[in-house]
């Protein structure tokens, strides 16, 4: 098997990574790049907890072969997040509305939250739920997370 | 570590690089677009891991959506994502922007890709009902030129399709919705996102002056691949569209399916909703037809 090597930008900063080329992304950050932030919960691409954003787009870190994220890809995981104005307003929200429960889903939840506001600042209600229809919590904490993405929406505009 | 950290892969960076490792048996190997379906079967070990995987991500020849004519032609790299926020799909073909909105969320539609979805021939893949109600054609390609197969012919049998060893899909020829017709897609599965079809449909159909001009009827999940209801079809065209041949259309999908128990629902609960569908797209054109003529 012959190694891959590919130059990303991961929470802003430039990262060298060479791994086999079909290793999973999500393996490749918790594992060789130490970014143990991102969960990895079904890793069928089901559950959504290993959601990182991949040149803006959310994205399923189970699913990627790390040789297909091209040399100059922007990576933001959740440990880059609180480096972000949107990222930290993202994290006092939750913590406001107790959107957090047990935890597990909320690295890859935020991730859609976070996504979603980037591209529409004043969602509906039903646009926030359909952008976290690919993040599951088992506590069934939804309400709350719709909440706390309304509530850092209001702090926005 | 997963058997993923085994194998080994290429990526060629021009369709016509991917075509000469598909033509040699010595460099062949599985090809690879978005990875949502075959990374979970290597992963898990559903399927036997092949020994060399060919990546298509990235290849510039794959992407696109353009209209031709009267006819759309999608690039087999387009994502889902692609589909669903194209204006000239939105515009041209409803029904399959409608079905790419369907497929798994956002984090999957961001990677899938229409070629991919085909070639997994799944019964239940969602774009299928959604291109066949088109009519249209599938371009796939080797070293040696093209080759042009009608979508209905492509799907062959269960998880079979017309792709020879060394052929890749490389674009999608999909005659546009014509003024005056409407398309509609539904899908049914156990909760609305994430969740693989207990059955879906799609229909294409022109209704004047409560007669039905031209009808195109899909059904998927209810057979080895997606089906047209051609003989149904046949019958709708040019009859009124009242009651009692929404019924009778009701009967005959009943008896055109032939669905199975499996993991995601029953035979009979598929053959009753399959039904229901129909009858759901005809009560719903035929209504929009009323208003417009009062």
């Amino acid at each position: 098997m012959k190694e891959v090597t590919r130059k990303w930008i991961i929470n802003g900063k430039e990262r060298q990574v060479t791994c086999p080329p079909l290793r999973r992304l999500l393996d490749v950050l918790r594992e060789d790049l130490h970014l143990t932030g991102t969960k990895e919960g079904c890793g069928e691409g089901e559950c959504g907890a290993c959601t990182v954003l991949v040149n803006g787009d959310p994205v399923v870190s189970c699913l990627i072969p790390a040789g297909q994220v091209p040399d100059g890809a922007e990576i933001l995981t959740v440990e880059g997040l609180e480096e972000t104005d949107l990222g930290r307003l993202l994290q006092e929200a939750y913590l406001e509305k107790g959107a957090v429960q047990c935890g597990f889903c909320i690295p890859g939840m935020i991730m859609s939250s976070y996504a979603l506001l980037q591209r529409n600042a004043t969602p509906t209600e039903l646009e926030i739920r359909e952008a976290h229809a690919g993040n599951l919590c088992r506590c069934t904490g939804y309400v709350k997370i719709v909440e706390a993405v309304q509530y850092a929406a209001s702090k926005l505009s | 570590m997963t058997r993923l950290d085994t194998m080994d892969c290429e990526f060629p960076e021009t369709l016509a690089d991917a075509l000469e490792l598909m033509a040699d048996d010595t460099t062949r190997g599985v090809p690879l677009s978005g990875g949502t379906d075959l990374m979970v079967q290597w992963a898990g070990g559903v399927v036997a891991a092949p020994q060399r995987v060919i990546s298509l991500a990235g290849l510039p020849e794959l992407k696109g959506i353009t209209l031709k004519d009267q006819c759309v032609v999608v690039g087999a790299g387009t994502t889902h994502a692609e589909l669903r926020a194209s204006e000239v799909i939105q515009a041209r073909l409803p029904a399959l922007a409608a079905a790419a909105a369907t497929v798994g969320a956002q984090q999957i539609q961001a990677r899938g890709t229409i070629g991919g979805n085909v070639a997994n021939a799944s019964p239940a893949g969602d774009l299928a009902p959604a291109l066949v109600i088109t009519g249209g054609a599938v371009v796939v390609a080797g070293v040696h030129g093209e080759r042009r197969v009608n979508l209905t012919d492509f799907f062959k049998g269960y998880r079979s399709i017309d792709l020879r060893a060394d052929e890749l899909i490389v674009r999608f020829e999909l005659p546009v919705n014509p003024d005056g017709s409407r398309e509609m897609f539904r899908k049914i599965g156990t909760r609305s996102a994430q969740a693989i079809s207990k059955i879906m449909a799609a229909c294409r159909i022109r209704i004047e002056d409560r007669t039905i001009r031209s009808v195109a009827l899909a059904v998927g999940s209810v057979a080895p691949t997606v089906i047209r209801l051609t003989e149904l079809e046949a019958w709708l065209t040019g009859r009124v569209c009242d009651e009692d041949t929404i019924a009778e259309a009701v009967r005959r999908t009943v008896s055109a399916v032939s669905p199975i128990d499996d993991i995601r629902s029953t035979a009979a609960y598929r053959e009753w909703v399959s039904g229901s569908m129909i009858r759901g797209f005809l009560d719903a054109f035929f209504n929009a037809e009323a208003r417009e003529r009062r």
